[in-house]
């Protein structure tokens, strides 16, 4: 009986990163297969906002290695290489002020991908549809909602065609009534077979979407499961303590 | 720019705002005395604008030429500050460190009377003819004294307003595949000019005042103008007034133009 296994999409080998003295990834292993949805939880400052940011290289590593669709994380071409196929979606939206939403979502297809205006401009308009804010095209970002600006930073993200979306706290700064919105949004790119790594609590999203939970303490990865598995019956004392604190 | 749009929500507080341009009165006052003065006495007054009157257009060209290649050399200096690169970084320091501790006035003196002379010499040193037989232009010469000082205090309010940009902004441009340099140019940048638009605006008026320092430098501007009236009239009090006023003018004017400019770029988004 031969199962072939499918060859991980983002290889993280015996990662290491300090700022200064104080190490915020300890030496972490992680692969993440195509199509797979990884939800990362743990303490804060337990290194994992720091793990998300190495995979696309806004964070540098002192050791270890990243590769990203067999491409490894080396040279400064290669991270370019790595960040258009990378989206990532930031817990502060980090959309840009100066533009409007569609120019937002635009911008980079137009200077990166090198797309006409008139074809940038469709498929903005398309994925401002899918994450349901077509109407405020012409608004700034200052004119929307949280949740509103949160939508329209997964749309620009998605407009590069990324082969993975990372997620950096995506819901934590927006005010409750508007976490749903956007989770809905993440929920609908997982069932579309996007490769998704998720720093989040959202244990709801995790048991919905997310194939594999993963708790990280002290920049070490500590346990990792399927959620439902990781959150109903831990094995590590201290993955039980950290639940007991946010369930 | 968030409590501007906060406070135009409270009723007639907009029409307040508003009221911070009847500024303008002030200007159109100060016109109207420069045009009563030489109404109800032609001589000295019109004679002495008539006279100084070449003089204002070579102000006027030495400031916003100055000013312009300030803009341009003072944007490549901040970025040479802000660069990776070690060298650059440390010449873009001295640099700026040099233009802003030596006085404006020996800067001038010093482009005007030993730069050529300089230039001289070396040419003489390599046998090289043109240089050998080099002679200042003044007004070049002041043009580039007064950008080579002005450029690097703009450098530095272009440097705050490109470090005002939140870090937020690089890494979301950088996670997209654009490069440092996309990043500057599509994202940060812009951001940054909205910040430093009044205190560029202060640096222009600065400008216009100081340009009258080019004076000393065989520049005939308005004020040596002037210097030249009052010698051969020997009426110093009119004509100081008259140089003055005009300057006033000037600068009361473009205050305005940089204030209306502000409001205009802070209604546009948001």
């Amino acid at each position: 009986m031969t199962t072939l296994a499918p060859t991980p999409i983002i290889q993280i080998e015996n990662l290491h990163k300090h700022f200064g003295e104080t190490a915020a990834v300890n030496g972490v292993s992680l692969n993440v297969n195509p199509g797979e949805v990884v939800l990362i939880i743990g303490p804060s400052g337990s290194g994992k906002s720091t793990l998300l940011r190495c995979i696309n290289r806004l964070e540098d590593f002192q050791s270890g290695s990243v590769i990203v669709d067999d491409i490894p994380l080396t040279t400064a071409e290669n991270i370019n290489a790595i960040r258009t196929e990378v989206g990532m979606v930031f817990q502060s939206f980090n959309l840009f002020p100066h533009l409007t939403v569609l120019e937002n979502v635009t911008i980079a297809q137009k200077v990166v991908r090198k797309r006409s205006p008139e074809e940038a401009n469709e498929i903005g308009r398309a994925l401002l549809a899918k994450v349901g804010i077509p109407e405020k095209e012409n608004g700034y970002p200052g004119q929307l909602s949280g949740g509103q600006q949160q939508r329209v930073a997964i749309a620009r993200a998605l407009a590069m065609n990324p082969k993975i979306m990372l997620f950096d706290e995506p819901t934590s700064a927006l005010d409750p009534e508007m976490i749903q919105e956007v989770l809905d949004v993440m929920l609908q790119l997982a069932k579309e077979g996007m490769t998704m790594v998720v720093v989040s609590h959202e244990m709801g999203f995790a048991r919905a979407a997310a194939d594999r939970a993963v708790l990280m303490d002290d920049g070490l990865i500590v346990e990792e499961a399927v959620p439902d598995v990781l959150f109903s019956h831990p094995t590590q004392d201290r993955t039980k303590e950290f639940l007991s604190k946010i369930l | 720019m968030r409590i501007r749009k906060e406070l135009n929500k409270i009723p007639g507080f907009e029409v307040a705002n508003h009221r911070i341009d009847s500024w303008w009165w002030l200007v159109a006052a100060v016109v109207g005395i420069v045009a009563l003065l030489a109404a109800l006495e032609p001589d000295p007054y019109w004679r002495i604008i008539r006279f100084v009157s070449d003089g204002l257009l070579v102000t006027i060209g030495v400031t916003v030429i100055a000013f312009i290649l300030t803009l341009v050399l003072g944007l490549l200096t901040a970025l040479g500050r802000l660069s990776k690169n070690g060298v650059v970084r440390w010449i873009t320091t001295i640099y700026v460190e040099i233009a802003r501790g030596v006085p404006l006035l020996v800067q001038l003196l010093f482009w005007y009377f030993a730069f050529p002379s300089i230039i001289q010499g070396f040419g003489e040193l390599i046998h090289f003819e043109p240089f050998e037989h080099y002679l200042a232009n003044p007004f070049a010469m002041a043009i580039l004294g007064l950008t080579f000082c002005y450029a690097a205090y703009m450098s530095e309010i272009y440097r705050a307003g490109i470090q005002s940009v939140p870090k937020g902004q690089n890494e979301a441009a950088r996670s997209l595949g654009m490069t440092r340099n996309q990043a500057m140019r599509y994202v940060i940048l812009p951001q940054a000019f909205r910040t430093i638009l009044p205190p560029v605006g202060n640096e222009f008026i600065s400008l216009l005042k100081d340009s009258s320092l080019v004076s000393v430098v065989s520049v005939a501007d308005i004020t040596r103008r002037g210097r030249e009236f009052m010698a051969a009239s020997f009426l110093p009090v009119e004509t100081w007034l008259m140089i003055a006023l005009i300057y006033l003018i000037m600068t009361l004017i473009s205050a305005r133009v940089v204030a209306w400019i502000e409001r205009k770029t802070q209604t546009e988004e948001r």
